[in-house]
């Protein structure tokens, strides 16, 4: 496995996380926190254009441009370490450090545009980061700390039902870089695992898309109701209780719109739907509303999770 | 594509134009496309509609551009799945992408971006990538409860005890609004809603 840092890390924050799930920063504050990992947050950090990019409104040069600015801004303040709470920002940063690095077409001309508007201090160089090594989402380095995660739980979750869906974005994009599998993704079951919780493991379209689709979910509702509905289904075949995924894309589409799609399909869906950090942050001991942050999610957390057993020692 | 090629014709102009542009990662992936159908066997917009993966690199090797104006284009999740099947290390996925920024380059669709002008006015405005404004009514309508957590999301980031706020300083929001004017974003975008306004 490659190499993962437990310090000078930039916490990324993410446009989507804040808005809509914000428990899921609050979650992975409270699980870097017990495990000792080091990190911050800076209020200088931008969103990553992600939406904007993949509803083609943004393009690389702009993107890129974007990004160099974020790269900079964490080596100055000595976290050169970025690391993502949602897969689009992961995708999209790992992109433009690959493409800055390897394109001096593009580097030179961003660096240009800097120089020639008094935005000097924001020039990138050539391997100022390292895809690879600089570039994580919260899953690598929960993975990285994975043997003491148990060493903290409190709460026995072990008797609910759960599935999980790793976000194309981080499996798929960078593929080189994915830990715990691709073509069968497994990242997140293990950690669940150090949870002392069992998975279903592999189902019926695991590594297919959620269905969102940036501007299919807007603007082609009905196809990307479509591709949700064969995951939700094929979660309901397992009678899945808990659904666990790492990004705010996939959240919003499955927590958000089980209600509708269970009413297209004409089938009732029940799962519950946790990030992983609110999963570990919950098993734990976090707060469900002051760490987990319930009040943001649509499917009632209580509709499942109906009381909290803590586990024997 | 079944019309006639001559000798003389270049169809790769169009493919060596992808691999030239700054998005293309996968250096001359496209070239080596071997028409397995991989992509589109895995693809969720084909298994749901009439896009077809396999297909947009056959009219490409083609020398076909008129894929570029070709609505169908546009039913791509963004998902990569095919991207990370391929055996020869293509990615329709981003050549996808390539072919939409390529169509925006010649003013065609403009149309498709409008309703997104709202990432671009949050962008400028607050440097923050939110949802438009133009999709609230749909997601009120579609997501029970959303506008009501929406209107009480200060106080549920309250109770997170997350630091710091939402909005970056004015300095910040300043220098992302400078940067997006020399990349020539903002023309573009003023471009795009002028071509749009004036169609209404």
């Amino acid at each position: 496995m490659k190499n993962v840092p437990d310090k000078d890390i930039l916490l990324f924050r993410s446009c989507l996380v804040s808005v809509e799930y914000p428990g899921v920063e609050a979650s992975t504050k409270f699980v870097f926190d017990k495990l000792g990992i080091d990190y911050a947050i800076s209020e200088k950090q931008t969103c990553c254009t992600g939406l904007g990019h993949y509803s083609d409104v943004f393009n690389q040069i702009d993107t890129s441009a974007i990004g160099a600015r974020n790269f900079k801004i964490a080596r100055e303040i000595g976290r050169p370490n970025l690391v993502m709470m949602c897969a689009t920002c992961y995708a999209i940063n790992k992109k433009s450090v690959k493409l800055l690095n390897k394109k001096d077409d593009l580097r030179n001309y961003i660096n240009q545009l800097f120089d020639e508007n008094g935005l000097s201090h924001l020039k990138y160089e050539k391997d100022d980061l390292n895809p690879t090594e600089n570039i994580f989402h919260v899953v690598d380095i929960l993975y990285g700390k994975k043997d003491e995660i148990k060493n903290h739980i409190k709460y026995d979750l072990s008797e609910y039902k759960i599935a999980t869906h790793h976000g194309c974005h981080y499996c798929k994009v960078h593929y080189e870089d994915t830990i715990g599998g691709v073509r069968d993704p497994n990242i997140i079951d293990e950690l669940i695992e150090e949870c002392g919780c069992k998975t279903i493991g592999w189902y019926d379209h695991k590594r297919a898309t959620c269905g969102t689709g940036f501007r299919q979910r807007y603007s082609n509702p009905d196809l990307s109701f479509t591709a949700t509905a064969d995951k939700m289904n094929a979660i309901a075949d397992e009678d899945v209780d808990i659904l666990v995924h790492l990004c705010p894309n996939c959240h919003i589409q499955f927590d958000r719109y089980q209600h509708l799609i269970s009413e297209r399909e004409g089938r009732k869906f029940k799962a519950i739907h946790f990030n992983i950090a609110q999963f570990i942050a919950l098993a734990m001991g976090g707060d469900l509303d002051k760490v987990i942050g319930q009040k943001a999610h649509t499917v009632p957390i209580d509709s499942i999770i109906k009381e909290l057993k803590e586990v024997e020692r | 594509m079944t019309t006639q090629q001559k000798i003389t014709d270049s169809p790769i102009d169009f493919a060596e134009q992808i691999i030239g542009d700054v998005k293309n990662s996968k250096d001359e992936g496209v070239l080596k496309c071997v028409q397995c159908g991989m992509c589109t066997a895995t693809c969720p917009a084909a298994r749901h509609s009439d896009y077809n993966p396999r297909e947009i690199i056959e009219r490409v090797l083609d020398g076909d551009v008129s894929i570029i104006e070709d609505d169908n284009i546009w039913n791509c999740f963004y998902c990569y799945t095919c991207h990370s099947v391929c055996p020869v290390g293509n990615s329709v996925c981003e050549v996808n992408q390539i072919l939409k920024q390529f169509a925006v380059s010649k003013g065609i669709n403009y149309d498709k971006l409008y309703e997104y002008m709202g990432f671009a006015d949050s962008y400028f405005t607050a440097a923050i990538g939110a949802i438009p404004e133009i999709f609230f009514e749909d997601i009120d309508r579609d997501v029970p409860g959303w506008w009501d957590f929406r209107q009480h999301l200060d106080e549920i980031r309250d109770e997170l005890e997350l630091y710091p706020p939402l909005m970056p300083p004015q300095d910040v929001i300043d220098e992302v609004s400078t940067i997006l004017t020399i990349t020539g974003f903002k023309e573009k975008i003023e471009r795009i809603r002028a071509s749009q306004e004036e169609e209404k």
